[in-house]
């Protein structure tokens, strides 16, 4: 017993511990492999002139590729098609899901039933979801036109002219997203203690007051961790564009991903295509440190 | 603070009144209209989230005009079940049912296992450089996938990769977050047992799969039903992996189908489609419980 509690390890978990490197071996070296020697590859490809095709590198550039993509008007809308996604599927997929959470809150006949159809679209794949909606909006026949048709709305093209095209990629993504958001919502929300809601009820107030003044300000936490996955998730969006509307008409549905993967595999600009992909990482690091440092914040405030 | 006094001080109240706390007292009537209210927001919301699905099965049993026709039609006029095996002889949708139950079962597979021993290694044994490999991983999964995609597809074509299971899975096998929630549940479990099977002589691989592995169940059927999900979802990976028709899996063929397709058959592609969301759908049916707490306790 006296020599478990000792701090110095002890022999057989010197001798045992030799065994922890054959159990981590397998994930430590598949993912320095598969993961982060690509990394440090992109970062000292986007440095150079590197052509995946061939898988040559000619010249060592410096920062040429980074200055060339923030002057390619074709990058920059890629950005902003990025910047414009996250601004509209974020927040809106968050206070839909919030709401459905806030709806099914409470236990009543059917919200199983409810929940969980809602949250169906998270977890179908995207490629099967998005085809269903490439039918719904197609302009002659598809369901979308076709309701639009009875209030003598001429048919739109909406996977293939501007900005509907945009727009329907962002409503898709929405649709995709707000299970996920409404299910984790939920989580948070369950752990609102019910004698908080109790004790609002007996002062008289309503539904819509205690939403605001209890449920809210509970759950911020939790908008926090989803506005940060969020946009994280959104610097990854490629399938829906892809199948949607190929990133048409004239580019502009392109994502920055859409942007990467064109100029490696497409036009084998590996250089230009890294300095990309750097850039990206860069700001989701930025982002993911901004988070835990608003955690952190909060933690002290609360202990103090 | 001010929030967390007040129901304290209004706690006693309500049980001394003794009635059910969720009813309001003295609102019967606003509480029944909210509900009805309630009701038909989620049908909305229901038909808005849901409905597409039903109209991809209905669509998938019509005739590939009726599936085109204004006003559109609910049920099929006459039911064509043979739209499926259309499907298979127009694309060989066996195949890539094939090749995504070998992909997604083989990376699953992969996953559960690699996690499940990192994860018990990283908890229960102690190595030198465990804090440090630790702290990588931590970092690592900041990176997403999608940064390093370029050089790692150059990579798995100098290993003679692209178009191979091996390219199509084991790069997907290692998993943080696997990792992470195993690491997660072996810290938090007690080590009594272990401990006294470790005096009873069971050396450490004995005690890990008789002991911790068992214990470890309901975690690991949780984490495998993410993954299969996962996998089976997978598109941007296996898109760049996977250039011939061999090593198509389902999401890559029903891609290309519609690409090759034109627009004029949609009752086929929405046959597709119900193909490939099926599995997952009968997972997500089976397994509810699980993948909604997984994913709302794991992933924070």
């Amino acid at each position: 017993m006296a020599r478990r509690t000792a701090p110095v390890p002890v022999r057989w978990e010197v001798r045992e511990g030799r065994a922890g490197y054959v159990f981590i071996a397998p994930t430590t070296l598949l993912l320095a492999l598969f993961y982060l020697y690509p990394l440090a590859q992109t970062v000292v490809y986007s440095f150079t002139d590197w052509n995946p095709g061939t898988g040559r590198v000619r010249n060592v550039v410096g920062f040429d590729n980074y200055a060339d993509i923030l002057g390619d008007g074709d990058f920059l809308r890629a950005a902003g098609n990025t910047a414009l996604y996250v601004a509209v599927v974020v927040p809106s997929s968050m206070v839909l899901g919030l709401v459905l959470a806030a709806m099914l809150a409470t236990p009543f006949r059917g919200r199983n039933v409810y929940r969980a159809l809602i949250f169906t679209p998270y977890i179908a794949p995207i490629v099967g979801s998005a085809l269903i909606f490439s039918y719904l909006l197609t302009p002659l026949g598809g369901l979308v036109n076709n309701t639009l048709g009875v209030f003598g709305v001429a048919p739109i093209a909406f996977l293939n002219s501007q900005p509907w095209a945009m727009v329907s990629v962002l409503v898709f993504s929405v649709w995709q997203l707000v299970g996920y958001t409404m299910i984790i919502f939920s989580a948070a929300l369950t752990n609102i203690p019910t004698s908080y809601y109790e004790a609002a009820t007996l002062d008289g107030a309503g539904v819509f007051r205690r939403f605001f003044s209890i449920s809210l300000p509970l759950v911020a936490p939790t908008s926090g961790f989803l506005a940060v996955t969020g946009v994280i998730g959104s610097l990854q969006v490629f399938t829906q564009v892809y199948v949607l509307t190929g990133g048409g008409p004239l580019g502009s549905t392109e994502t920055v991903l859409f942007w990467i993967y064109q100029q490696g595999f497409v036009f084998f600009h590996g250089g230009s295509a890294s300095a990309a992909a750097v850039v990206l990482l860069l700001f989701g690091v930025v982002v993911s440190a901004a988070q835990f440092a608003v955690l952190a914040r909060r933690d002290a405030v609360e202990m103090a | 603070m001010t929030q967390t006094a007040r129901p304290t001080a209004t706690q006693p109240p309500v049980t001394a009144a003794g009635t059910r706390p969720r009813r309001a007292p003295g609102r019967p009537r606003g509480r029944h209209g909210l509900a009805v209210v309630r009701h038909l927001v989620l049908l909305v919301a229901v038909t808005l989230f849901f409905g597409p699905f039903v109209w991809m099965v209905l669509t998938s049993l019509k005739s590939s005009s009726e599936a085109l026709t204004f006003p559109p039609t609910f049920l099929p006029r006459v039911w064509h079940f043979d739209n499926y095996t259309e499907l298979f002889s127009a694309v060989p949708f066996g195949l890539y049912y094939l090749n995504s139950g070998v992909v997604t079962g083989l990376s699953t597979l992969g996953q559960v296992l690699t996690s499940l021993a990192a994860g018990f290694a990283f908890a229960r044994l102690r190595f030198r450089g465990r804090s440090f490999i630790f702290a990588v991983l931590l970092a690592a999964l900041l990176v997403p996938f999608e940064v390093v995609f370029t050089p790692l597809i150059s990579l798995l074509s100098s290993l003679g990769w692209l178009n191979t299971y091996q390219g199509l899975v084991i790069p997907n096998v290692p998993s943080i977050l696997g990792v992470f929630l195993f690491r997660q549940f072996f810290v938090s479990f007690p080590s009594e047992i272990e401990d006294a099977s470790r005096m009873d002589g069971a050396g450490v691989w004995r005690r890990f799969w008789s002991i911790m592995v068992p214990m470890a169940a309901p975690m690991v059927g949780s984490f495998a039903i993410l993954s299969f999900v996962y996998n089976w979802n997978n598109f941007f990976f296996q898109f760049l992996a996977v250039n011939k028709t061999e090593f198509f899996t389902v999401p890559i063929g029903l891609a290309q189908l519609q690409s090759t397709n034109a627009a004029s058959s949609f009752n086929l592609l929405m046959a597709g489609s119900t193909l490939a969301i099926l599995p997952v759908f009968v997972v997500f049916v089976l397994f509810q419980r699980q993948i909604v707490t997984a994913m709302s306790g794991g992933l924070r």
